[in-house]
Parts: C-alpha cells; structure tokens; sequence
C-alpha cells in the first residue's frame, strides 16, 4: 500500500478508483473531499470532527449516526440546513456552523 | 343508605366545599383562589393538568387575535401572566412583545382597520401603521405589506410550562389533586354533588362537595349533560407548528387580519405558527392527525409574512383541541336550575384571558360581585327540540 | 402551483430489502405500486448503492444489492427515490418532499418498512466528537470507504463489532480493543441457530481471523464507562460488567483511540406506525417497541403492514421474505389474483421462518440488556437534542412524570430535532426502573409527530402566490 500523501488520505482506504480531490470549505477553510463523498465523512476524515454546538450547554457535537436519524450533524451550507451525513460533497462548496442562537431559558 | 350514617369509609374523603371538573387553566385557576380563599376543594382531571389546550396551544397572548368583547378580560390577564411569579409562584416565561396584525390585500386592510377599532372600543390601545413604520418594528416583515395595526403590550408564554407552574401553587394552597381521573357521572344527592369516576379503577373516585365547578374544556358538552344541561360544544381541532431553533427573525408577535396566522419567536430561538388551521380530532379520540393540505396553507402564510422563514426546518406539529360555543362566545357563571354549580370556558383564545377569568368566577363563588361581568350560560341552553349543532365555525375549511 | 399527485393501490415505505420485495411482490400481482425512500436507490442500510466516484466494495452484500435493484428497476413498481416523507395521514395518503418540490400520493394499502435505528446506551462523555455509532462506522468504510480514525475503539455487542473492527484492520486502520457486553458463552449459545447460515457463520469466522491476527485485544464483559479528549484524540475508560450490562467492581483499563465507534443494538423504527395509531408492544428481543401484527405482516389498523427488521429484529434475509410475504398478503386482501394462492403464501411463511432464524440470534445479542441503563452516570446527557441529562430525568419522575410524554412535556427529554428516536428506548428504561413498573408498556413511548424528520419550510411550502393560499372563513370579530 503507498504511503499515504496526506492526513486526509490517511483515512481514505486505498482506492484507486477514487476521483480525484475537491475543494470543501467550511467557515471559510479549505479542506481536500472526493465527489459524493458526504459532507460529514469529508470533515471527519479531515480531522474536523466538530460541527456545532449543543443548544444548553454549549457542548461541541459531531456527526454520530451517520444514517439521517439524530440531527447531531446539522450545518449550512448556501443559507439553507442541512444533514451533513446526507448531503455529497460538490466542488466548491461552503458549508459553515448552524448560527445557533439565543439563550436557552 | 342515609347520607347520615356514611362513614368514612364509604366515601374516601369527607366532604368537599368545591369540586372543580377539569384542570386546565381555567379550572385549576378557578380552584387556586378558592382554595387561598380557605374553601376546601377537590380538582379532579382527566389526563394530567393542563396537558390538553391550557399545555399545548401556542402561548399567544395578543389583543390582536383576542375577541373586542373580551379584551378587557384580556387585559386584566396579561398583567396576571406577567406578573406570574408573584400570584401563581411560578411562571410561564410569559414575555411582552409588540404585537402587529397585518393586511397584505384591499380586503385585510378593511378588515383591519374594522377589527382595530372594534378592539379600540373596548380599551385596547391599536395604532394603525404604514408599511415603513411597520418595518422599524418588524425589519424582517415582507415589505408587500399594505398595512399593519400595532398593539405595544401583546406578548406569549411557554404553554407546555403551565402545569408545572399551577401544580406547585395548588398543592402549596393545599387544593387535593385527582389526576387521570375522568368523571362519569354526577349525582344531585341532598345539599351535595357526588362525582365519580371509571367503576374499573382500584380505588374508584366518589367524591362530595357543596359546590361544583364544570371546567372541562371540549368535554364540557358530555359533562353538562351529566348535570342534565344540554349545551351544545364545538370541538376545534387546531394545529400548530414549531420550527428548531433559528437566529433572531423577529421580535413581535405576528397576525394577519383573517385572525388565520398567530406567529411568535421564543428566547431559545424556534418559531411557534398557529391560527386555527385545523386538524383531524374530536373529543372522543382527541387529537388523531394533521391535515396536509392545511399544513401548508398556515405555512405559506407564515413565509409570506416572515420570508426568512423559509429556511426554517419544521420540528414538530401538533394539535391542540379547543371549545367553541354557538356564539363563540364563552360560558362563565351559575348554572342555571342548580344550586351551587357553575361553568367556566369556551373562550376564544383562552389561554390568553384564562387566569383572570378563572379569578372573576372565584370572585363570583365566595359571594362577590365579580370585577368585570361574566357570561351567561344560560342564552346557550339548546330546547330540547331543536338541537342543532352550532353554526359552522369560521375556522372550519369548506372543502 | 396545485401539488404533484398520483393515485396507487399500494405504498410502501422504505426501500431496503424489505420494501423493496414488498413491492416487487405486490407488484407481481398485478397492483399499482409506489416506494418511497429518501435514498438515491434501493438497497437500504444493509445493501447501500454505491456512490459514483467511490469504488464500491465488493462482496455478497453488494451482489445482493444490485440484484435487489436491477429486480425492482425490471419491475412495474413507481419508485420515489430522494423523496423523504414528511407525513402519513388518511387512509392513506402520503406526503413528501423531493427536488421538483412537495408531492403526495394515495393508495388503499400502506407497507411500512422503515428498518432500524442504532441504541447507543449513554456513557460520559458518548456526546464528544469523534465518538460515532457502530452502524455510521460501517457506513463509513463501505459507503465511503474510509477509516473511522486512525486507530479505532469499537465498542458494543451484537455482529457489528467483528464486522466493523474487521473492515477497519482490512483498510488499514488499527484497532484498539474490542469492548463486548457480551461473554464467549453469549455468543456460543447462539452458535445452534447461527449453523443455519453457514455463509454467514464462514464470513464471522473470517473476520475473527483478521482481528486475531492483527492482535486486537478483546474485552469480553466490558463496557465504555467514560470517554475524554485529550490533546486532539481520545481516551476511553472501560470497566467490567455483569450479564445484565450493569458495571461491577473491577479494574478499569484505558485506551488512547482516535475513534471510538459504539453501537448496543439495533432497535426497530416504529414512527409511522405509531403515527398511524397501530397498536403497539414492547419486545426486548425484536429490539424495542413494533407494531403488533400477525405472522404475515398484517397490524391492528386495516390494510397497513409491517415487514423488515422495523417489525422486528430478525436480519437481512428475513427482510427479504417478510416483505415478500407482507406484498402476498396486501396483495390477497387487496383482492388481486396474480399468484396469490394460499401454496405460495404458505411457501414464503416457511422460508421466512427459516431466514429469521439467524437474524433472531443476533438480536438477542443485541437486544437491551436489563442492567445497562442503571450504570448511566447523573451528569450524562441522555437526550442530546436537549441536553438534558440523567439527573434531570430522575428528578422529573420523582416529581411524578412517571410517564415518557410527561417526562417530555417537564423536561424537554425527547422534544428535539431527533424526536425522541436516540434517546427513547433509554428514557422509557430509566422511567420504568425508576418507578418500579412492571412493563415498558407501563410507561408508554414517545408520541409520533408530524413531520416524520425535520423538512424545511419551503420544502413544504413550494411555489406559491398570496392569493393562491385557501384561506378559510376570516375569524369572529
């Protein structure tokens, strides 16, 4: 097996069939992702494993099921909400932190 | 038997002075200021208290959506639910906002400006605003906007908080509590009400007291009838939305001249929409399930107000069941034929005026004149020949 | 501007192996069928489609799949893929969303078979970043094909720990440990019913192999008491515990991962039937609460059906028959002729049996253990939507929430984005053990709501003008 060219490759299994690297920006970084990779799994792979915050106790959360069912991975991508775990990387995208807000009475 | 010579032991508590049907919040109000009032009073509901309309509607408390005759009560309310901590001990996070009622065509302006100055006439303090002042309030608001009427002490409250907060009260007021207790039948017996509950109960309720209050929302119906009084009760079946959590997009709380959007932001962000869309429900199997088609038609209403909405997600519909009587105005007073009995409920937008209501007929049981005047029940009487079922209610869809 | 609708005699809901035959079946016999799934193709979580641009792994799961797919694509069934619903109502109609906007469809008869969720019992610190489930660690190396972490913990019970701790050794990730409620003896009792799948018992055996060789060490009777960042990656604290998942004294040990993937079973997705008002039971073998329904998929509400693992633990292959069966008998009721005779549905009632045997072992394994929640520590979350923890659910149920919608309703426990489907199963254990209660069912389960999952306004909402809106009756003055 090569040696792995990078962090990010690192986590990949080796594929030679993998297309090729994208952008992925997320608040404004930029990240290496592959085309239909999710959104969730590009970042972890990434290392960035924090996605937001939770609503009382301001607690980082991450992606956890994977499969659409926990709403852990929520993040923004053009304005809109998304489930980063179900929505595939497309070149270029911007993907930022849910503007979570106001104080939890 | 001889009521004389029961013991204890026949009926599990001595005799009440009160017993209060029904534990939302007009009953569990009605029964609080008796109780400090040093009467000796029984609440009996049954689910838990205020898990039906007082836990579930969507907390406006806006003179706006309330009815002209009622704003007064409304009024009077809104200070008591402001004030929550001091009276009740404990709040509803009940918080004051500006409240602005919108007109988006020729029609809603009319209706507008005649639904302000009905509210007007009755004390309500209504402006009426151009677009551009309306948009100082409300940046967020869809500038397609004719008019807006503007209202600076409207407001709302967490419902679902209602129940914790009157529990503690009424226990600390030492009122005794039956939960999941539904009445079945009452009896007239000599000077007294017996109440009771479902035979299959383990320890089946029976309960006496003097005096009975009937407070039991869209069962009041089934429940008059247990006093041989045939009130006729519509059960609206009214859904309301709750989006997750989103950054500030508003900071009133919003109608629309139809009275068919109320839309309020909470601290912790979500954005509750109601109106009286209605839903699939009765009294019988509660609430059973949205309308898709109605759904929609309360959420392009609330889009087309706030348009940020839009990228709101949807956490959670529910449906809430209201009481509506022939006149959609409310029953609150003595039952007429009957000694000691009394109603309270059917009021449109009930949770908004429910604790001073519930305070006027206490008012009105110890034997005093209540503050303001309550609502015959006796113009609702159905002769027994001509029962119809209450003319369609705004609220209900022609298709 | 009005919706997209069509009528059917059939829905079904769902599109693993389940649905997918359900309605291949249905099809077969003549009716109109729609499948809904919010997936781009059929195949569900056991048989994922793969993505373009990623290899896809090869094996009998992805042979399967394909052929499961190119069966439903050569069949007459409509299929709505990428269509989430968002609302079941009527008898019945549908409503979804999808990328030319909302539609809704009806149809006489519904076949949910929406699969399961994965349990995760809560431990300190279960919600820190980079702990994931079992079921997404999969997903992981066969979807995306990627490692979980560098190195990784895997920690549970049930067959996904050997499949994920073997996959990730075969990518080229290390493997901490494998942390296993279960003992040897769990899983040797299950040998009898696992000898009915050799293939399946060939390919465990397999897996053992590469973890044995790779020197991964197992904790068998052991359990994450707590997990904590440390300078970017992550220790992990086990501890010992008994049959019943509660931690006994013992030593503890800890690992420094950067992944811990952590699943305690699977537990069936019963939204829609509880939405529909199906009677329901609670059964710690098939994984949970499922509808109650008779052999060939039929519920307490006429004409919905129930078929796959969302009725019940039992695997893959008995997925398949269900739905075969549950199409048979939807298809029988419905009144269509084509190759319903009693032969056939008697003939796929014993394949059935016979392919829910194996699936039937595995979900003892991975069913909840009694003692597993009682060693939930106060300050953990437990609802993490909420973040209301342990503590908090305790109080409330002394306070006298000694039911889950009560306990919703005073502490926001279940009332998130998620709907109660993470942290469910987990409360209505606490407030069952808390009260003393004999049953689940004593206790209830977290009432269904509309949306089905979080959908965005203008999903819903489309294309509209003001005046298009059917405003009903302006309110009384």
């Amino acid at each position: 097996m090569p040696a792995p060219k990078s962090e990010e490759d690192a986590m990949r299994i080796h594929d030679p069939h993998r297309a090729a690297a994208i952008d992925l920006f997320f608040d404004g970084k930029r990240y290496a992702a592959h085309a239909g990779e999710s959104i969730a799994a590009a970042l972890f792979a990434a290392g960035v494993r924090s996605l937001r915050v939770s609503p009382r106790l301001n607690q980082p959360r991450g992606m956890f099921c994977l499969m659409g069912s926990c709403q852990e991975c929520l993040v923004m991508v053009d304005g809109r909400r998304v489930l980063a775990c179900q929505t595939p990387v497309v070149t270029g995208m911007h993907v930022e932190t849910v503007p979570e807000t106001g104080i939890d009475v | 038997m001889s009521e004389l010579n029961e013991t204890v032991h026949d009926t599990l508590h001595k005799p009440f002075d009160v017993a209060v049907v029904g534990g939302g919040v007009m009953g569990c109000t009605t029964a609080l200021f008796l109780a400090r009032a040093g009467m000796r009073v029984a609440l009996i509901e049954r689910d838990a208290l205020c898990r039906a309309a007082s836990g579930v509607n969507a907390g406006t408390l806006t003179l706006h959506m309330t009815r002209a005759a009622l704003v007064p009560y409304a009024i009077h309310a809104w200070k008591m639910w402001m004030e929550a901590d001091e009276w009740l001990g404990e709040g509803v996070l009940a918080t004051a906002a500006p409240g602005l009622s919108l007109a988006f065509t020729e029609n809603e302006r009319q209706l507008l400006r005649a639904r302000a100055a009905a509210r007007r006439e009755y004390g309500a303090e209504i402006d009426l605003l151009a677009p551009n002042a309306a948009l100082e309030v409300e940046p967020g608001l869809n500038p397609a906007m004719l008019e807006a009427a503007y209202c600076a002490t409207d407001g709302f409250a967490s419902a679902y908080l209602t129940g914790r907060a009157y529990r503690s009260a009424l226990c600390a007021a030492g009122v005794q509590i039956f939960e999941i207790a539904p009445v079945t039948r009452i009896e007239q017996l000599h000077g007294r009400y017996r109440v009771h509950g479902p035979h299959t109960a383990s320890a089946p309720l029976r309960i006496d007291a003097a005096r009975i209050v009937m407070a039991g929302g869209v069962w009041l119906e089934p429940l008059l009838a247990m006093l041989d009084i045939h009130i006729p009760v519509k059960t609206l079946v009214n859904q309301l939305i709750v989006t997750e959590r989103m950054p500030p997009v508003m900071r009133t709380v919003l109608s629309i001249a139809n009275g068919l959007l109320s839309m309020k932001q909470f601290a912790n962000g979500s954005v509750v929409i109601g109106g009286g869309w209605q839903g699939v429900g009765d009294r019988e199997r509660g609430p059973v399930e949205t309308i898709p088609h109605n759904l929609t038609g309360n959420l392009r209403l609330a889009q087309h107000v706030i348009p940020a909405l839009a990228r709101a997600r949807v956490a959670r519909i529910w449906l809430g069941l209201e009481s509506e009587t022939a006149d959609a105005m409310p029953m609150i007073g003595a039952l007429p034929g009957l000694d000691n009995a009394y109603v309270i409920g059917c009021v449109h937008s009930g949770y908004t005026s429910g604790p001073y209501m519930g305070k006027l007929l206490s008012q009105a049981i110890l034997g005093n004149p209540p503050e303001l005047p309550l609502f015959d029940p006796a113009r609702l009487i159905a002769a027994p020949a001509t029962q119809d079922a209450p003319a369609l209610s705004h609220r209900e869809h022609t298709q | 501007m009005s919706e997209t609708t069509a009528a059917f005699d059939v829905i079904v809901l769902g599109g693993g192996p389940a649905g997918a035959h359900a309605a291949i079946t249905a099809a077969a016999a003549g009716l109109r069928v729609a499948l809904f799934d919010e997936n781009p193709a059929a195949g569900g979580q056991v048989y994922r489609a793969p993505i373009d641009g990623i290899a896809p792994a090869r094996g009998a799961d992805r042979t399967a799949g394909d052929a499961l797919r190119r069966e439903l694509a050569a069949s007459t069934v409509t299929a709505f893929f990428r269509h989430p619903v968002w609302a079941v109502t009527g008898n019945y109609r549908v409503d979804a969303t999808g990328p030319n906007g909302p539609l809704y469809c009806t149809a006489r008869a519904l076949i949910v078979a929406s699969g399961t969720t994965e349990r995760v019992v809560p431990f300190e610190g279960w919600t820190t970043p980079g702990v994931i489930g079992l079921a997404a660690a999969t997903i992981l190396l066969k979807s995306q094909h990627m490692l979980p972490g560098r190195s990784t913990l895997v920690a549970g019970c049930g067959p996904l720990l050997a499949a994920v701790a073997a996959k990730t050794i075969e990518g080229g990730g290390k493997v901490e440990a494998i942390v296993d409620l279960a003992s040897t003896g769990d899983w040797a009792r299950s040998m009898p019913a696992m000898l009915g799948r050799l293939d399946l018992l060939r390919q465990g055996f397999k897996w053992w192999r590469t973890i044995r060789r790779a020197g991964t060490p197992r904790y068998a009777r052991h359990t994450i008491v707590r997990v904590e960042p440390v300078g970017g990656r992550l220790r992990a604290t086990l501890a010992p515990c008994d049959a019943a998942g509660r931690v006994i004294d013992g030593e503890h040990t800890t690992v420094l991962t950067d992944c811990v993937a952590v699943g305690h079973g699977l537990t069936p997705s019963t939204e829609i039937t509880r939405l529909m008002r199906a009677e329901h039971r609670y059964s710690r073998s098939a994984g949970g609460w499922i509808a109650v329904a008779d052999a060939d998929g039929r519920t307490s509400r006429p004409l919905l059906y129930v078929a796959g693992d969302g009725a019940g633990i039992a695997g893959a292959a008995a997925a398949a028959t269900h739905g075969i069966l549950a199409g048979l008998a939807c298809a029988r009721d419905l009144g269509a002729k084509d190759g319903v005779c009693d032969e056939r549905i008697a003939r796929a009632r014993v394949a059935h049996r016979n392919a829910a045997r194996f699936g039937h072992a595995m979900a003892n394994l991975m069913a909840l253990r009694p003692g597993h929640v009682d060693s939930i520590a106060p300050n953990t979350i437990v609802c993490r939507c909420e973040d209301v923890t342990r503590a908090e659910i305790d109080a409330a149920c002394d306070a006298g929430a000694h039911d889950v919608n009560q306990l919703k309703a005073w502490t926001r426990c279940g009332m998130g984005p998620c709907q109660g489907r993470t942290c469910g199963d987990i409360a209505g254990e606490l407030l069952m053990r808390r009260t003393g209660a004999h049953s689940r069912e004593a206790v209830g389960c977290f009432s269904a709501r509309t949306p089905l999952r979080p959908v965005t306004v203008e999903a819903l909402t489309g294309d509209f003008s003001y005046g298009d809106i059917p405003i009903p009756k302006a309110a009384p003055l």
